[in-house]
Order: structure tokens, then C-alpha cells, then sequence
């Protein structure tokens, strides 16, 4: 007997058993050998939801969405496919969630509180919730607040950009030799209220910050009327104006859209079971608006040169 | 030298620059032409090869590979070799230079005895060499 | 203006070099695969240089490499597994450790390895022939050397490889779920669903072809390596060398096309 050829061939066998077991086993897993169950998922929103999304049943996969695409009526119709031995797990009163988490891919979440329930037919539709809102919108409204608070921890009376509107002034005055010119108009800065609920807060926000801005233009104008030579430091006075204006609309309108959503997502929280709003239009929205206010905070922050504590609180 | 360089297709030639086949045995060596050429199958092929080595006495070095053998086993292998190519000339070229160990004229004598071939077998060999081929004749 | 000629000359040259290595390659490429095509091709006696080669190819170091996969495949997976715990991401982790392991990882130490220890002997070995003249005397008996010589090992290479890396694949799968879930079955049925989601049926012809190429380079480019070794013996190590550093181009090459293919 040939040593080296039973070596080789013991070896060649044990490889095709193990491949041939491996087939086998993908096949199997791969549901070749079982029926497969599909289900139609009706949204509101595809947002998120792509062939391929998994659809997890105690965090287990059990499917995936294979086609996703528009009805007649414009609605949103997710095709998902099962295994014939996970149909067991989709009953009457399952109810399927669409999860998005931070990190992550999106997954449809199944959530059977009765595995008693009759089971769904094969081709079956169903509704196809976004996740909890209750839940969420609390955390978005916390989110604003802490932005606003920043703002409004800038804009305060003897804040940073009070301070540098009196630093201006003293540098116009310096030059054109006018001090009380623009002393009138800085004279009274609106206080900070205090507030107690978050929309006047807001409301009360973007008045602040609509006074100041017609006040910086008009130190812009006058500015301009008093220097004869648009040089020097009157110049580059004049361009930091010009941008605060600018920056101050930008706070002032994406604090008014923050306050509209938020007076929407009051009335929103109100009806959530009717399920018509579209929750994942709203945060967006709310966090546009969010990154919007943030990004003033810092630019401000990096502006003014005699910010003390460059710490902005983020949430 | 010239002239072995340029000799024609259907001679075989046993020659310094023609080695074995270094990690094959003598039989494997030889088995190659009916393996390949004629596409005998490996037991006929091997059974021709060693029917070759029987006839030239030297059966034994059947499983030997070229390292382990003396200058003339490996010329009997390569004589083999070329015999089984059954080809109408066989040249043996400068036989000394393979066959340093022993008497080569009257080895090679010895082997054409026993091979019992058709056709001439011939040896180019330097003309100095003249007078141990004569030798060899004389003492036949 | 002359040293600008000379280069451009030199860099000719090596574009030149590199293109006859190439079609020479795939000319000795079109040849074998011409050969396995004719039936007399399929004889016993090849078919013995192919056992032999596999036997020296895979079976020998059979052991050696499954050791040296447990050590590398459990390492491999510790380290992901404690990273994706840190990050809170351990539903990613066995998907992780498939992908890295299973389809990139261990069919490139396989072609490495292989190639060190065959490649190298191989491309020594051809070299060795050609300039002791066997190749020459094999073409004076009319015997073409590939159908015994150089065949097989291309067979052997790719069968080795292919066998080897499914081997160590099996193996890394196995150590997955063991460190992952522990000896116990309540793992089987997601581990299935991963590995299910995985290896659908492009993955698992893209792994074989990329572990049959990784095969064919490091027997193929050895081969030629060696043929093209000029007949000096001083020249044989020139040979190797030149003939592993293309072979190790090559795997790197394929795994970059294969990644490309897969993820871009």
C-alpha cells in the first residue's frame, strides 16, 4: 500500500465531506430547503429603508426587506421576505417598528406580545410605524433648549456681544471723536427674561436678537455717515457689523423655525396615534435647526476675542 | 563537435550534456518515452523501461535516481534511454567523459553484446582515445 | 538632454522587461490549459505527479498550517471581539471576524505561505533543470516536460490552495462561534443567520476564484521564473528571487482587485 497516496487521499476525502457538509449547511442556512414568507410593509416614510434592511425579532434576524416601492396612491409599500420556520414568530398583532439608531443601520423591529395569536397569512400587509415618538421628542425639545441657553448666555447684558458692541463704539468714537452718538443705542440692551417654558424662551430669543440686529444695522449706517475715508480701522469696523448682522439673522431665523417646530411637535405629541406626521421630516428639521444655532455659538465664540470661558456647552 | 550539434532528428544520443532527469528514478527516466511519447499506460510504459535495464544487465539500479548512482549505471541508464527512443541511429558521444570509472571501450562492447539491436551504434570520440578502442578489440 | 534619453530608454526597457514576462506568462498559461483539454493529457501517470504534489504541497504541512491558523484565527477574533465590546458593537462582531478572517485574511496567509515554502522550491527546481540541460535532454527525447513537470504542480497548486484556505476557513468559523457563544448551542441559530447573510452565492465564487488564482500565481510565476533562468548556476538565485518578489506582487494584486470588486 502506498503511504503517500492514502495520505493524500484521506485528506482529499475529509476536504469534500467538510465542503460538501458546508453546502449543505449555507444552503440551509440560506433557507434553500424551506418555503419563503413574504409581507407587505405600508409607510408613511421610506426614509431609511432599503433592500436589505434586516427585520429582527428579539434581536434576531428573521428577514430582510427585498423591494421597496410606491403604490397608486403614492403610499409606501416595503416587500420583506422570512423563512418558512421564522413565519411563526408574525402574528396578528405583531406590530412591525422601523428603528433607526445613531449608530448603525436602519432595522424593521418586530414586536409579537402574543405568540397565541392566529399567525399572519403569507402576502400579508401591514403598518409599518416609525419608533415611539412619545419617546423622543422630549429629548429633541432638551436639545434646543440647551442650544438656546447658549445663545442666550451670549447675547446676555453684560455678555460678550454686548462687550464687543460697546468695544466697537469706543473704537468709532475714538476715531470719528463722537462719543454719545452711539451711546443711545446701546444705552438700554434688553435684558434676559427668564423664561419658563421653552417656547417663550425662544420667542422671547428671537425678539432679543431681531432688536440687536436692527441696532447693529443702524450703528452700521450711522457709522458709514460719520467717517469720511472708508479706510483704517473704520473699515474693518464696518465688515465686523456686517457680519453680525449676518450672523444674527442666521440665529434669528433658524430660532424662529426651532420655535415653530416645537409649537408643531406640541400639537404632534398630541395626535401621535393618528400617525399621519412625518416624524423623520420633523427631526430633521429640529436638528438642522439645532446644528444651525450650534454653529453660531461657536462662530460668535470664535469672533470675540475677549470671550473668557471658550467652553460652549453642547448637548 | 560541430558536427553532433547539427545531426539529424532521428538519431538518439547519449551524451555529458543529455542528463537524467535528477529527482526521477532510472525506471521513471526511461519510462517517460513510452509514457509520453507512444502514451502507453504507466504499468506498460514501466514494464517496457525495465524489460530495457534486464537487457542490458543492470536491473538492480531500476529504483535508483541519478545522485546516488556510479558514472556507469547512470550511462546505462542513459544508453536505455535512448535505445527505447527506437530511433535508426544511436550516437554515443565522447564516452569517456561519462564513463571515467571503467574500461569504456570494452564496457560499452559489453553492453552492445547483451542489447542485441538492429541497426550501428556509433562512438565520436577524440582521435587520442584511438588506441583503447584498439585494445579493447585485440583482447576480444 | 542625454541623462533625459538614457532614462527614457531605461524606463523602455522595463516596460519592454515586464511585458515579455507577461505574455510569456500567459503563453505558458494558454499552453497548460490547452493540455488539460487533450484526453491523453488524463493518464495515470499524471495523475500520480499530482497526488505526489499535493502530498508535498498541502498534506505534508497539513498540521503545521491548522496549528498555526488556530493561533492566528483566535487571536484574530479576541481582538475584534473585545474591540466591538468596548464600542458597544457586538452584533457587528461575528460578521466582522467572518469578513475578516474567512474571506481576507487566511486565503492571503495561505497564498503566502504556500508560496514560501512551494513557490520557492518550485522556482529553484525549474531553474536547476534548465540549467543543468534536463530540460534539454527531455526535449531531445521528444518528452514535453509540462504534461509531467509543469502541469501537475500548477493542479497541485490550485487544488492545495483552494483546499487549504477552505480548511482554514471551516476552522476559523468554528473558533468564531466557540469564542463568540461558547460551548453551547444557543448561538446556532443567529451564528447561521450571519453567516447566512454573508456567503451568498457571488461571495462564495469570488472566494474560490481568488483562492484558485492565489494557487495558479504561486505555481505559475515560479515556473516561468524559472525557465527564464539563463544557463549559469551563479544565476539560480537571481532566479528565485526575481521569480518570488513577482509572486508576492501578484497575491498582493489580486487581493487589492478582489477587495475593489467586493467594496467599492
Amino acid at each position: 500500500m502506498n503511504k503517500l497516496h492514502f495520505k493524500v487521499g484521506l485528506f482529499a476525502v475529509a476536504s469534500l465531506l467538510l465542503a460538501g457538509a458546508f453546502v449543505v449547511y449555507l444552503l440551509h442556512a440560506r433557507g434553500f430547503f424551506e418555503d419563503t414568507f413574504h409581507l407587505q410593509l405600508a409607510a408613511a416614510s421610506a426614509d431609511g429603508v432599503a433592500a436589505g434592511v434586516p427585520v429582527v425579532f428579539s434581536g434576531i434576524e428573521i428577514g430582510r426587506v427585498t423591494t421597496l416601492g410606491l403604490n397608486e396612491e403614492g403610499g409606501i409599500v416595503i416587500r420583506a421576505e422570512f423563512m418558512g420556520r421564522n413565519a411563526k414568530w408574525l402574528r396578528e398583532n405583531s406590530t412591525f417598528t422601523l428603528d433607526k439608531p445613531i449608530v448603525g443601520g436602519a432595522k424593521i423591529r418586530v414586536d409579537s406580545p402574543d405568540l397565541d395569536a392566529p399567525a399572519l397569512p403569507d402576502d400579508a400587509t401591514v403598518l409599518l410605524l416609525t419608533a415611539d415618538i412619545s419617546k423622543e421628542l422630549p429629548v429633541l425639545v432638551e436639545r434646543v433648549k440647551a442650544v438656546l441657553d447658549n445663545v442666550e448666555y451670549l447675547t446676555r447684558k453684560d455678555g460678550e456681544i454686548n462687550a464687543t458692541l460697546a468695544n466697537v463704539k469706543t473704537v468709532t468714537g475714538r476715531m470719528t471723536g463722537e462719543y454719545g452718538m452711539l451711546e443711545s443705542i446701546l444705552g438700554s440692551p434688553e435684558k434676559a427674561r427668564a423664561v419658563t417654558d421653552s417656547l417663550d424662551k425662544t420667542r422671547a430669543l428671537i425678539g432679543k436678537l431681531d432688536g440687536l440686529a436692527v441696532k447693529v444695522d443702524g450703528m452700521a449706517g450711522k457709522t458709514d455717515q460719520w467717517l469720511f475715508a472708508p479706510d483704517g480701522v473704520a473699515e474693518q469696523t464696518r465688515e465686523s457689523l456686517a457680519q453680525i448682522r449676518l450672523m444674527l439673522n442666521d440665529a434669528q431665523s433658524s430660532l424662529k423655525k426651532a420655535d415653530a417646530l416645537m409649537t408643531n411637535a406640541v400639537e404632534i405629541s398630541a395626535d401621535v396615534k393618528e400617525g399621519t406626521q412625518d416624524i423623520a421630516a420633523l427631526r430633521a428639521e429640529i436638528d438642522d435647526a439645532v446644528s444651525k444655532a450650534n454653529a453660531l455659538v461657536n462662530k460668535i465664540n470664535k469672533m470675540w476675542p475677549f470671550a473668557r470661558d471658550p467652553e460652549v456647552k453642547l448637548p | 563537435m560541430a558536427a553532433i550539434a547539427v545531426l539529424p532528428e532521428d538519431v538518439a544520443r547519449v551524451a555529458l550534456d543529455l542528463p537524467l532527469r535528477a529527482n526521477l528514478s532510472a525506471l521513471e527516466n526511461i519510462a517517460l518515452i513510452p509514457l509520453y511519447q507512444r502514451h502507453y499506460n504507466a504499468a506498460e510504459s514501466a514494464r517496457q523501461a525495465q524489460a530495457m535495464l534486464d537487457q542490458l544487465g543492470h536491473a538492480g539500479i531500476a529504483l535508483l535516481r541519478d545522485p546516488d548512482m556510479t558514472p556507469a549505471q547512470r550511462f546505462v541508464t542513459k544508453l536505455a534511454r535512448a535505445l527505447i527512443l527506437k530511433r535508426p541511429r544511436l550516437v554515443i558521444d565522447r564516452p569517456g567523459a561519462m564513463l571515467y570509472d571503467v574500461p569504456y571501450p570494452a564496457f560499452i562492447g559489453q553492453l552492445a553484446a547483451r542489447a542485441e539491436m538492429t541497426g550501428t551504434w556509433e562512438i565520436y570520440d577524440f582521435s587520442w582515445n584511438q588506441v583503447l578502442y584498439n585494445q579493447a578489440l585485440d583482447s576480444e | 538632454m542625454n541623462f533625459l534619453a538614457t532614462s527614457i530608454e531605461s524606463l523602455g526597457a522595463k516596460v519592454t522587461g515586464w511585458f515579455t514576462v507577461g505574455y510569456g506568462m500567459f503563453a505558458f498559461l494558454a499552453t497548460a490549459g490547452l493540455l488539460l483539454l487533450d484526453r491523453t493529457t488524463w493518464n495515470r501517470a499524471t495523475f500520480d505527479v499530482v497526488v505526489k504534489q499535493v502530498y508535498f504541497t498541502a498534506v505534508q504541512i497539513l498540521h503545521v498550517f491548522m496549528g498555526y491558523v488556530l493561533v492566528i484565527s483566535w487571536l484574530i477574533i479576541t481582538i475584534i471581539l473585545s474591540t466591538a465590546r468596548d464600542f458597544g458593537l457586538t452584533a457587528f462582531a461575528s460578521e466582522m471576524t467572518i469578513r475578516v478572517l474567512v474571506l481576507e485574511l487566511l486565503p492571503f496567509l495561505t497564498a503566502l505561505l504556500i508560496a514560501l515554502r512551494s513557490g520557492s522550491a518550485i522556482n529553484t527546481e525549474v531553474a536547476l533543470m534548465q540549467v543543468n540541460n534536463e530540460l534539454d535532454a527531455l526535449a531531445h527525447c521528444k518528452v514535453p516536460p509540462m504534461q509531467f513537470e509543469f502541469l501537475p504542480r500548477l493542479i497541485g497548486g490550485v487544488v492545495s490552495v483552494v483546499t487549504l484556505a477552505g480548511l482554514a476557513g471551516l476552522l476559523a468559523l468554528l473558533m468564531g462561534y466557540l469564542t463568540i457563544y461558547g460551548v453551547s448551542t444557543a448561538g446556532f441559530e443567529p451564528y447561521t443567520q450571519t453567516i447566512a447573510k454573508i456567503f451568498d452565492f457571488t461571495i462564495m465564487a469570488g472566494l474560490i476564484v481568488k483562492c484558485a488564482l492565489f494557487g495558479l500565481a504561486v505555481t505559475l510565476i515560479p515556473v516561468t521564473a524559472g525557465l527564464e533562468t539563463p544557463k549559469k548556476l551563479f544565476m539560480v538565485p537571481v532566479s528565485v528571487l526575481r521569480g518570488m518578489m513577482r509572486v508576492f506582487f501578484a497575491i498582493v494584486t489580486i487581493e487589492v482587485v478582489s477587495l475593489a470588486l467586493k467594496y467599492i
